[in-house]
């Protein structure tokens, strides 16, 4: 982990309500594994005061850059969406776990269940899976709201042996959720694991799905976040059977599903 | 020739501190969650998150929420219980070349004696800081710090027991924090640090309900600075003997010279460390070059300034 001033190269509107950034951080591009992100200070002033948590999409380490997705739903985020290229930005990273790599036992279909714009994360990962084609497929399934709610969707098909898209307004792909393309690809057997990243309701229902078909879940979870380093204890998600409290930012982002109390968390 | 380096140490509680610099409770975990950014020998103090008797699994979330130049916290005290703390937390801070200060909470006099002679047994523990302020529990130490009788039958208690240098750690959410002060001090506390976060609340308009898991929390950042600011000055002039911890939204050297200037000995930054972990070294760089810049030998000299005719 370490501080860093990185320069946007690039960024760019995607989708209904999303910026692609690029940012040059050698050092945190070489260290980021899928599933870990960056705690982002989006100005030098005190208001917006704290960073922003935001998974990296990809990291090119030859390049020396990492992308980021960011979905404008608040000041800090709009703050952020609305810096020119060659801005300063402070980063603080990588943070986090990251997802688990499949085992080298596993065999069977990977699944990536994203919803909006916890593609990010996914698009991360299914990269990384690349490299390990000949041992396992690795099937994408992206849900959103509309065709204008799945932000860089070709980013995930283009990293997938199979993709599949839902859209709730049917304007793309499947119309429903994505958790009746899930449903459908646990029917068939052959799923090793689950890797989803979305709204809180669906990846309930995908955690709960996958228990019931006895297939390993690993969940990427959002929170208000405070220090990014485990510290303030300020982005706790509730633990499964009990009275604790898991801290996204160091325990996670990434939870195998049977950790987290989802009925808590899925509201 | 070159400049001469000021001196910036001072003297908290019988402590003497390489310099008035230190992180608040609860905003440095245990101390090593930073030591990847920021040297924690460089530091005039570490101080530790809130440690109970029994362990607390602290408020449901939400636990915090961003506010105009701050943010909302009701973490609720979550620590694993002195036991642990003393076991696990404290040892690997046993090198770290500050003074380390645990900040100790409880729901009756009697937990905060167990918890102050539990981590007196402790070679780790240089002070004590009595939290008589969390808002954030239903009873997890605000409820002596609001009324100075209760306040005083707290910090005698924990005097009786300890001889660890005793620092108390007010609550902002009174009329007149002076008679606070001064019932603590003269119950036996060694320093005073003021203020703890500020009672308030952020309702999410979308869904009709308070932000917060716990409803209210402590408001922190650079927005309570004016009033802790005010605070420190007030208590300064009461002049009660016991050297002050000043804190409240710092993020700048120059922030810091106003709880200096205002009468504080020392100061703590808090939520300027979720943003900048290093703002410490920054502010403790900051005070130095401040320091040469006014020909100020030793930060000691400066210590209530302000209040010199």
């Amino acid at each position: 982990m370490e501080q860093v001033k990185s320069r946007i190269t690039t960024t760019h509107a995607e989708g209904a309500d999303c910026q692609v950034l690029i940012l040059a951080c050698p050092s945190i591009a070489a260290a980021t594994q899928p599933g870990q992100f960056v705690h982002v200070r989006v100005s030098e002033s005190a208001d917006p005061l704290l960073r922003r948590p935001i998974s990296v999409m990809l990291a090119d380490r030859q390049a020396g850059h990492i992308r980021l997705l960011v979905r404008k739903v608040g000041r800090g985020t709009e703050a952020l969406a609305r810096l020119p290229a060659g801005a300063t930005v402070d980063l603080l990273g990588p943070l986090g776990n990251g997802f688990p790599f499949p085992s080298a036992e596993t065999s069977g279909d990977i699944l990536l269940v994203a919803g909006g714009v916890g593609v990010a994360p996914l698009v991360f990962l299914a990269d990384t899976l690349q490299t390990h084609r000949a041992r396992f497929r690795v099937c994408g399934l992206l849900g959103g709201a509309s065709d204008e709610h799945l932000p860089v969707w070709t980013e995930l098909a283009g990293r997938c042996e199979e993709f599949h898209v839902s859209t709730e307004d049917g304007s793309a792909g499947e119309q429903g959720l994505v958790t009746e393309l899930l449903g459908e690809h646990l029917a068939q057997d052959g799923t090793a694991v689950v890797y989803t990243c979305g709204p809180r309701p669906m990846m309930a229902a995908v955690a709960q799905m996958c228990a019931e078909a006895r297939v390993p879940c690993w969940a990427s979870l959002e929170q208000w976040m405070g220090c990014g380093v485990g510290a303030c204890l300020g982005c706790v998600v509730p633990a499964a059977g009990g009275d604790d409290f898991l801290r996204v930012c160091k325990d996670g982002p990434v939870f195998a599903a049977e950790q987290l109390a989802w009925e808590a968390l899925g509201q | 020739m070159s400049a001469t380096v000021p001196d910036l140490s001072v003297e908290i509680a019988g402590l003497t501190l390489r310099n008035p610099v230190m992180p608040a409770s609860g905003t440095f975990g245990w101390g090593t969650e930073y030591a990847d950014l920021l040297e924690l020998s460089s530091l005039g103090a570490v101080v530790v998150k809130a440690t109970t008797l029994l362990p607390r699994p602290g408020n449901a979330p939400p636990r915090i929420v961003e506010t105009p130049a701050g943010m909302l916290n009701a973490i609720g005290l979550q620590n694993p219980g002195v036991d642990v703390v003393v076991r696990e937390k404290l040892p690997p801070l046993a090198d770290c070349g500050a003074p380390v200060i645990v900040n100790i909470a409880g729901e009756t006099v009697d937990d905060y004696v167990a918890v102050a002679k539990r981590l007196g047994a402790s070679p780790v523990v240089s002070a004590l800081e009595i939290n008589a302020s969390c808002p954030n529990t239903e009873r997890g130490g605000m409820q002596f710090g609001l009324e100075p009788g209760p306040l005083a039958e707290l910090v005698s208690a924990v005097r009786a027991v300890t001889s660890l240098p005793l620092i108390t750690k007010l609550s902002p959410n009174v009329t007149d924090i002076v008679p606070l002060a001064r019932a603590a001090v003269e119950a036996g506390t060694d320093a005073l640090s003021l203020i703890n976060t500020l009672l308030g609340m952020a309702i999410d308009t979308d869904r009709r309900r308070p932000k917060l898991g716990n409803v209210t929390g402590g408001l922190s950042g650079p927005a309570i600075r004016p009033v802790a600011v005010r605070m420190v000055w007030q208590v300064a002039a009461a002049g009660l003997g016991v050297p002050l911890i000043g804190m409240g939204g710092i993020m700048s050297a120059n922030d810091a010279l106003e709880f200096i200037l205002a009468g504080a000995t020392a100061v703590a930054i808090g939520t300027a460390t979720f943003v900048t972990p290093d703002t410490c070294r920054q502010v403790i760089e900051g005070l130095a070059a401040y320091c040469v810049r006014n020909g100020v030998r030793s930060i000691r000299e400066i210590v209530g300034a302000a209040h010199r005719p």
